[in-house]
């Protein structure tokens, strides 16, 4: 029951996003092509080929009833149609499959780590109560989650790239290198992966870390803790077995929350290291007003959040025996 | 009477935490920055000199690519965040401590709105002010009408748990049994009760608003007209020689780091008022 | 009988931000070899704190003064170090804490909360501690064992947790269990079977019977100390305090019993950080005078291991 809800759930957020999509061109004064060509207070104006703008025509149907506009909109989505973008010239669809699979490394790698991270510093900070470290941690964290993502991108590539000269300041691979191994491939995209990722990492870990702080010294107050303690178990055992899976309950919906935040950052982070995923192309949308990829850009990003909200609700029937239907 | 008292005490209680007060002075030089900018500043924001100046003394941080003295431009930029901030913060914090009150005590309506609300939250916050603000006419007006927009539902969220907890308290059933008025109980009982939760909020939503409106301005989506920090790394980052040259030294790093210290100081004092309000954190990690 | 704990002039307080918490005040207490004693006290008294300061049960982190010296089997128990106090806990002295529902560990599985203690003390492999573990259940009398041991604590009953609580205390065959409160907010039929279950088990040991409840506390304890506002203001066997209680707080609590007429004492216990001076008591006793007010007593022995604190027994 409790799963059907959820599931009604995230397709009415998926219908709700699809509407936007298709409303918030059509609701701009003027037709969705007047704003593209002479868009006031704009950077560039871009001017249409005739080819361009006849498919942009077809794939808004803009002579066709609202309604049918609607129905062929939602059509075409199912189909995989998510138009036709300006800058690039190609489907918005292959742009963003071609796009996807850096922001799904990037994100990927980071999350797994910033949550690792956050959640052991979190539960060891909350341990250590009023203790050094725990000072140490929270002043620490809470001070570096305070630099933007976007400015600490660039203070790293200031910094390791350019002064250093120990990670690559932009791309994702070397361009025009031919690999002779996997191996070499692997290691020359983690090369590249790592000052964006550990931005990243870094620009989240303080909110985790908080949660959890809170969370775990909330259950440090609960009886169970001392029932441990008087059985003789170790402080350590206590905190990983015991506190650890009762302070991750109340926070994993708002950790998975926390991921829509960390693709906001994927995106200005994305966009400093010129880092070639789904954020970078939106950024670029963004500069060239290219806005059938800007709002494939923000579907896929969203269903991207959707899934992991999806994976955080399925992790947290596994936590609690509570609610474990057999 | 009581609420003099009742402010001394808090303040008692707050200039305890040594975060606190650090993340208040902070803030309050900010402020000072904003609010006597044009006494502070040594020239006009707008006013073009060489382009390309190097620090000296005519100015102290040089002048950026048109010839603005980035001094001021800082200075200047100092108004236009906070006053976003601050502005955002107080509208939707009205806005979601109202619908979270009436959410909160009237079952359906609470019920209804809480819908709305998960949609709001599911869907990804950045991404979404990015999509909307490339179709609008980049002005401050329409940044803040975005923020607000997007602020309220967290709040409205918050509040209602409250509110929640609040109605079955003692004085709030016994108020019920002799026959107050639903929006007498809630002014008078209810909303004093939610009042400090709701400062933490809105010290929490202004740092949000803060990154937020640094970062669209970074992606070159804020105001051209009212500069603000986040606006001056953008046209720093997308001038060609940024990163090579020393330029980053006093065009990116001081409006970098204005933006970084603003939202530590709220940061901070963020932190401060939660230990204040949250029993289970007080008293025990005072720094 | 030899006496296997003694706990001489204890004092614990606690530093917070409202000021010291007094929560055991130079307390002298012995229990012998399989003697079952009652510390009997209302909620504030300071009696959990007391069964918990014997066995240091608190964060390592807290701040939490203790001083004075619990002998145990001759070893000064406040002398030992965080890691030896360790092996003493669970494993020679088990504690059953009060409230069942909430010290279960809610996300794991009441037989590995068993089986963990087992594993530890015993270094048994982590499959015969869980046989091992199906058998403390057994013991407590929980139908079905084997089943329940791979259930979760919400789906034991009320009573059921308790024997559980019990069962964990047992696994390890302690020397000493101290009981708190593991009768509370049970119904009458259940209370008296735990009550059962408990005098089974510890025939071969000794045990601190921390409650507020006087009827359970006579049909388990040989001896009875009564405290209040952090120290002992009584101690006598337990037929003496039922029959001849001496001082006014103990005859006030009697009073108060539903079946002596239901009588509360008058006032309200003082907090633990703003201690009344002279006699803890004065304020709400009957038979206070000037002196009681200004001269704190000492505890004394009227005769037949009967100890009171109070002037009104002062014969000097």
């Amino acid at each position: 029951m409790h799963r059907i809800t959820k599931i009604t759930g995230y397709v009415a957020i998926i219908l709700v996003v699809l509407s936007f999509n298709f409303f918030l061109p059509r609701l701009m004064p003027g037709d969705p092509l007047s704003f593209l060509t002479g868009a006031p207070g704009m950077d560039m104006p871009i001017v249409l080929d005739e080819e361009t703008r006849a498919k942009l025509l077809t794939y808004y149907g803009l002579d066709k009833p609202l309604s049918q506009q609607f129905y062929d909109y939602m059509l075409g989505i199912l189909h995989g149609d998510l138009g036709w973008s300006i800058y690039h010239n190609a489907p918005v669809s292959d742009i963003l499959i071609g796009a996807l699979k850096w922001t799904l490394l990037l994100v990927g790698t980071s999350t797994a780590l910033y949550m690792v991270l956050g959640i052991l510093l979190g539960a060891i900070s909350a341990w250590n109560r009023g203790g050094k470290s725990d000072v140490g941690l929270l002043v620490s964290l809470l001070s570096i989650g305070s630099f933007p993502p976007f400015f600490l991108g660039m203070l790293f590539i200031i910094l390791f790239s350019v002064k250093l000269n120990l990670f690559p300041a932009f791309g994702a691979q070397t361009p025009f290198m031919g690999y002779s191994s996997l191996l070499e491939e692997a290691s020359d995209i983690l090369y590249h992966l790592f000052l964006p990722a550990t931005t990243l990492v870094i620009s989240h870990i303080g909110g985790v870390y908080l949660l959890m702080r809170n969370s775990m010294l909330n259950v440090i107050g609960e009886d169970y803790i001392l029932t441990a303690r008087a059985k003789g178990m170790a402080e350590w055992y206590i905190m990983r077995k015991h506190a650890m899976k009762n302070a991750l309950l109340p926070i994993t919906t708002m950790i998975a929350l926390r991921t829509g935040f960390m693709i906001g950052g994927t995106i200005l982070v994305e966009t400093v290291f010129a880092y070639p995923g789904v954020g970078r192309l939106l950024f670029d949308a963004v500069t060239y007003r290219d806005y059938p990829l800007l709002q494939g850009a923000f579907l896929i990003i969203t269903l991207v959040i959707i899934a992991a909200n999806f994976v955080a609700d399925m992790v947290y029937v596994q936590l609690d025996p509570r609610l474990r239907h057999d | 009477m009581t609420e003099i008292k009742d402010l001394n005490r808090f303040w008692n209680a707050y200039k305890e935490s040594r975060l606190g007060l650090i993340g208040l002075v902070i803030l309050l030089f900010f402020v000072t920055l904003a609010v006597f900018a044009p006494y502070i500043a040594p020239y006009d924001p707008h006013e073009m000199f060489k382009p390309m100046e190097h620090p000296g003394s005519d100015h102290l941080l040089g002048t950026n690519d048109i010839g603005q003295d980035i001094l001021s431009e800082l200075i200047y930029g100092a108004r236009v965040s906070l006053f976003i901030a601050f502005f955002v913060s107080v509208v939707s914090g009205i806005i979601g401590t109202a619908f979270g009150l009436l959410s909160g005590y009237f079952e359906m309506f609470g019920f209804f709105l809480m819908r709305i609300v998960d949609a709001f939250l599911a869907i990804p916050r950045l991404p979404l002010i990015i999509v909307i603000a490339a179709f609008m006419r980049p002005s401050i007006w329409n940044l803040i009408f975005i923020f607000i927009i997007l602020g309220w539902p967290i709040t409205t969220r918050i509040i209602r748990s409250e509110v929640l907890s609040l109605r079955t308290r003692n004085y709030v059933e016994a108020a019920r049994m002799v026959g107050a008025p639903d929006t007498y109980i809630l002014m008078k009982h209810i909303l004093p009760n939610v009042f400090p939760l709701l400062v933490v909020r809105l010290i929490i939503e202004a740092s949000h608003v803060i990154i937020a409106e640094s970062s669209l301005s970074f992606l070159g989506l804020g105001d051209p007209t009212a500069k603000s920090w986040g606006m001056i790394l953008h046209y720093a980052f997308v001038y060609p020689t940024i990163f090579i040259s020393d330029l980053w030294m006093w065009w990116m790093l001081p409006a970098g780091l204005c933006i970084t210290f603003t939202i530590l100081s709220l940061t901070f004092i963020g932190y401060a008022l939660e230990e204040l309000v949250n029993p289970r954190l007080r008293g025990m990690t005072r720094i | 009988m030899t006496t296997l704990l003694e706990i001489t002039s204890l004092r614990t307080w606690f530093p917070t931000r409202d000021g010291i918490v007094k929560a055991v005040n130079a307390v002298d207490l012995k229990i012998e070899e399989k003697e079952k004693l009652g510390l009997i006290g209302e909620t504030g008294s300071g009696k959990s704190i007391l069964g918990m300061s014997i066995i240091r049960l608190f964060h390592p982190s807290a701040k939490i003064n203790i001083e004075g010296k619990i002998v145990y089997k001759g070893k000064d128990l406040l002398r030992l170090s965080e890691e030896e106090i360790r092996k003493i806990r669970g494993k020679e002295i088990a504690m059953i804490l009060q409230n069942p529902t909430t010290s279960l560990n809610p996300v794991l599985k009441v037989g590995d909360q068993i089986a963990e203690a087992i594993q530890l003390h015993q270094r048994l492999a982590k499959r015969a501690a869980s046989e091992k573990a199906v058998e403390m259940l057994k013991a407590v009398k929980i139908p079905a064992p084997d089943k329940m041991a791979n259930k979760y604590p919400h789906e034991f009953s009320g009573g059921m947790k308790e024997r559980a609580m019990i069962a964990m205390a047992l696994a390890c065959d302690p020397s000493l269990i101290i009981a708190d409160e593991p009768t509370k907010g049970l119904d009458v039929t259940i209370k008296m079977q735990v009550v059962k279950l408990l005098r089974e088990v510890t025939k071969q040991r000794s045990m601190l019977f921390i409650t507020h409840d006087l009827g359970v506390a006579a049909e388990v304890c040989d001896n009875i100390a009564v405290m209040y506002a952090g120290e002992l203001v009584e101690y006598a066997k337990t037929e003496d305090i039922f029959k001849n209680p001496l001082h006014p707080y103990t005859q006030g609590f009697l009073n108060s019993l539903p079946e002596r007429g239901l009588k509360p004492i008058r006032g309200m216990s003082p907090s633990l950080i703003n201690l009344p001076d002279g006699c803890r008591f004065h304020p709400r006793c009957d038979y206070a005078t000037g002196i009681c007010k200004t001269m704190h007593p000492e505890m004394a022995e009227i005769g037949n291991g009967h100890f009171v604190r109070c002037l009104l027994y002062d014969r000097s």
